[in-house]
């Protein structure tokens, strides 16, 4: 889940209650309003009248204009007994101008005119204007909140956005960022201090990464440089011992044991050194490499060195593949791919290799998935093979990230699918 | 033929005497760059194998003071930087060859016999063995004057062995040689051996003086026919 909708979720949770409640709270505050408005009214009617009654003056006429109507009768014995002060209620009432009943809002009050007798008066105000006016308050009252909590939200967002640029741009430049390519300088334009300190802090890291990773790289090369004469000189020692000393046969089983091993430490040492040369950028110059053309070379020399495993390898070409890279690179991103394959293909086993506008995909034969994860790293190796160096697939993967190559590897049907992906 | 060995591992140094001396070369060595550049100062060498990384001083400025000096020397740059880069350095700067260490003994010799043969025959690169007459440049390959046919690998391994002939081949060394590195991670040398079958039938045809000979089980040397 993206940051941004997880503040607005948070915002709106918190948000939508309180609105809600302030929303009731000021409904219920509007409608007591105008129920209080409406019985002041009817306090006032009823005065008006008592009062014109007690000075003997004309009643207001019924049909004065306004719903408001009214009755005066004796009040009755039990009345009188019953009352203690104003009586409001709401009930239906006849509206004889109308000719029909409608609800109203009804004051009962009993007095003493000025003969002395009780009269019980009734005051009638019709509450449809109320009710009309309690919908009008709710549909704004709702839709005003409403508006309110999107604004705020909206609001939220644009702020959140614009405040969270820096962690964007963080976010981009780390994604952009790859191991051992050198480091590009953080965009830190930004005067949020907490922005800074992160960018600060993933460009010393990164920094540091990048040096402990520059360390590695040249004391692998280092050490193998170092390695480079002494095995030289012992194995020269041995081809003296057997081109020039007559050895016996058991003697000479031996030294050649010897050399055997001598020649896996030295081209394991020679293959560590290329890693370094590529890992640490040191690639001489590119030009255009016709990849179909090699794979076509390089097939026909492996067909030949495995000839006794009856290996069938199929070769399906398309349009010319040419891509810009230096031409000792190609050749060894290839032959490592392919003489995997090749290496790890059973007795009588399938090869197929695929070489499509923008795509190497070479397959072969086996049994279950390997570790898609580790499968390209240094050493990684799966069987015990005591010719294999176990650096061909990570020579390929450092190759490709250096050019920006993407190398998968998958299984499916049996088959280990290897891809490199040429980005052009 | 006088033969000046620049290089400071001594171990090293010892063994390229030896093998060289074994050849019949006189051999002279110096171990840094004082001593080397000495030496070049007072005498002249047909042949000078030189190390780049030396305590005092770089191999490649040497050779430069050679070349300024107009000296006609053959060197052959010996250096563990192994980059292609490295490698057109040298050569432009004027070495004659460069061999990347760790290599074979038998790989030097040839590089040197082949550096002095050039320097000697003026640009006729033909070798001869017996009566096989080779020639890299037009891959050709004559007997007793007749031309036989070789496909690519079977001359490779024939020019391969003509340069280091009575010295024992490892045929992994051989395959490493010719194939390269598609050869490192073979389980068996059969490819090897069906080539020499092939090349072995055809000099054999060709009434050739000299023949392939295997060596116990790991290996080959090309011999002149005892008869």
């Amino acid at each position: 889940m993206k940051l941004i909708y997880r503040i607005m979720l948070s915002l709106a949770a918190a948000l939508i209650p309180i609105t809600a409640l302030w929303a009731t709270l000021f409904y219920y505050a509007m409608v007591g309003e105008i129920n209080d408005e409406t019985d002041d009214s009817l306090d006032d009617y009823a005065t008006l009248i008592i009062q014109r009654c007690r000075e003997g003056r004309p009643l207001p006429s019924l049909n004065s204009g306004s719903n408001n109507s009214y009755t005066i009768e004796p009040a009755t014995a039990a009345e009188i007994a019953a009352y203690d002060g104003d009586q409001y209620c709401d009930r239906a009432v006849y509206i004889p101008e109308k000719g029909e009943t409608e609800p109203a809002r009804v004051l009962t009050r009993i007095f003493q005119n000025n003969d002395g007798r009780y009269l019980k008066l009734c005051v009638a105000m019709p509450t449809f204007e109320r009710e009309d006016l309690m919908e009008t308050v709710l549909i704004w009252t709702i839709s005003l909140f409403g508006l309110l909590l999107l604004v705020v939200v909206a609001i939220s967002i644009l702020v959140v956005r614009r405040s969270l640029r820096p962690l964007y741009a963080l976010l981009e430049w780390l994604d952009g960022y790859n191991p051992g390519m050198g480091v590009v300088v953080v965009p830190n334009d930004t005067s949020i201090t907490e922005f800074r300190r992160l960018n600060d802090a993933a460009q010393r890291a990164v920094t540091r990464s990048e040096e402990l990773l520059d360390r590695q790289t040249q004391f692998i090369g280092n050490a193998s440089h170092e390695l480079q004469t002494p095995l030289a000189v012992i194995s020269n020692r041995i081809e003296y011992l057997m081109d020039h000393t007559s050895p016996s046969e058991e003697q000479m089983v031996e030294l050649v044991k010897i050399q055997d091993t001598l020649r896996h430490n030295i081209r394991l040492n020679r293959t560590l050194l290329t890693l370094t040369r590529i890992e640490s950028g040191n690639i001489a110059e590119s030009s255009d490499i016709d990849i179909t053309e090699l794979v076509a070379e390089i097939v026909e020399s492996l067909d030949e060195v495995y000839e006794t495993r009856n290996i069938s390898c199929h070769v399906e070409m398309g349009p010319h593949l040419c891509i810009y890279m230096n031409d000792a690179m190609a050749r060894m991103l290839v032959t490592n791919l392919i003489k995997n394959a090749f290496v790890y293909t059973p007795q009588g086993g399938n090869i197929h290799i695929t070489v499509s506008s923008d795509e190497l995909c070479v397959s072969n034969d086996g049994d279950e998935a390997l570790d898609g994860e580790r499968i390209f790293d240094r050493f990684y190796t799966h069987t015990s093979r005591q010719s294999a160096v176990g650096l061909g697939l990570a020579i390929v993967r450092s190759i490709c990230s250096y050019y920006g190559f993407e190398a998968k590897y998958s299984f499916e049907e049996s088959m280990h699918i290897f891809t490199v992906r040429f980005n052009r | 033929m006088k033969i000046l060995i620049v290089e400071d591992e001594p171990s090293l140094r010892e063994l390229i005497e030896r093998e060289l001396r074994g050849e019949g070369y006189v051999v002279e060595s110096a171990h840094d760059f004082i001593s080397a550049e000495t030496k070049i100062a007072g005498y002249n060498y047909d042949c000078i194998l030189l190390d780049v990384m030396l305590p005092g001083g770089s191999g490649l400025e040497l050779l430069e003071r050679l070349k300024s000096m107009g000296r006609r020397e053959n060197v052959i740059i010996i250096s563990a930087r192994d980059s292609v880069d490295d490698r057109v350095h040298g050569l432009e700067l004027g070495a004659d060859d460069y061999l990347a260490k760790p290599f074979h003994m038998v790989e030097l010799v040839a590089r040197v016999r082949s550096v002095l043969r050039r320097g000697r025959s003026g640009g006729a690169l033909t070798i001869e063995f017996g009566n096989i007459i080779l020639d890299p440049s037009s891959r050709r390959v004559k007997v007793e004057g007749r031309q036989i046919d070789l496909v690519k690998k079977e001359f490779d391994i024939l020019l391969y062995f003509i340069q280091r002939p009575d010295h024992l081949i490892d045929k992994a060394v051989l395959a490493e040689a010719v194939w390269g590195d598609y050869a490192d991670e073979a389980d068996n040398f059969h490819f090897v051996y069906a080539q020499i079958k092939n090349l072995r039938r055809k000099l054999d045809e060709a009434g050739a003086t000299a023949e392939i000979r295997s060596v116990y089980g790991f290996g080959y040397k090309l011999t002149l026919r005892e008869e």
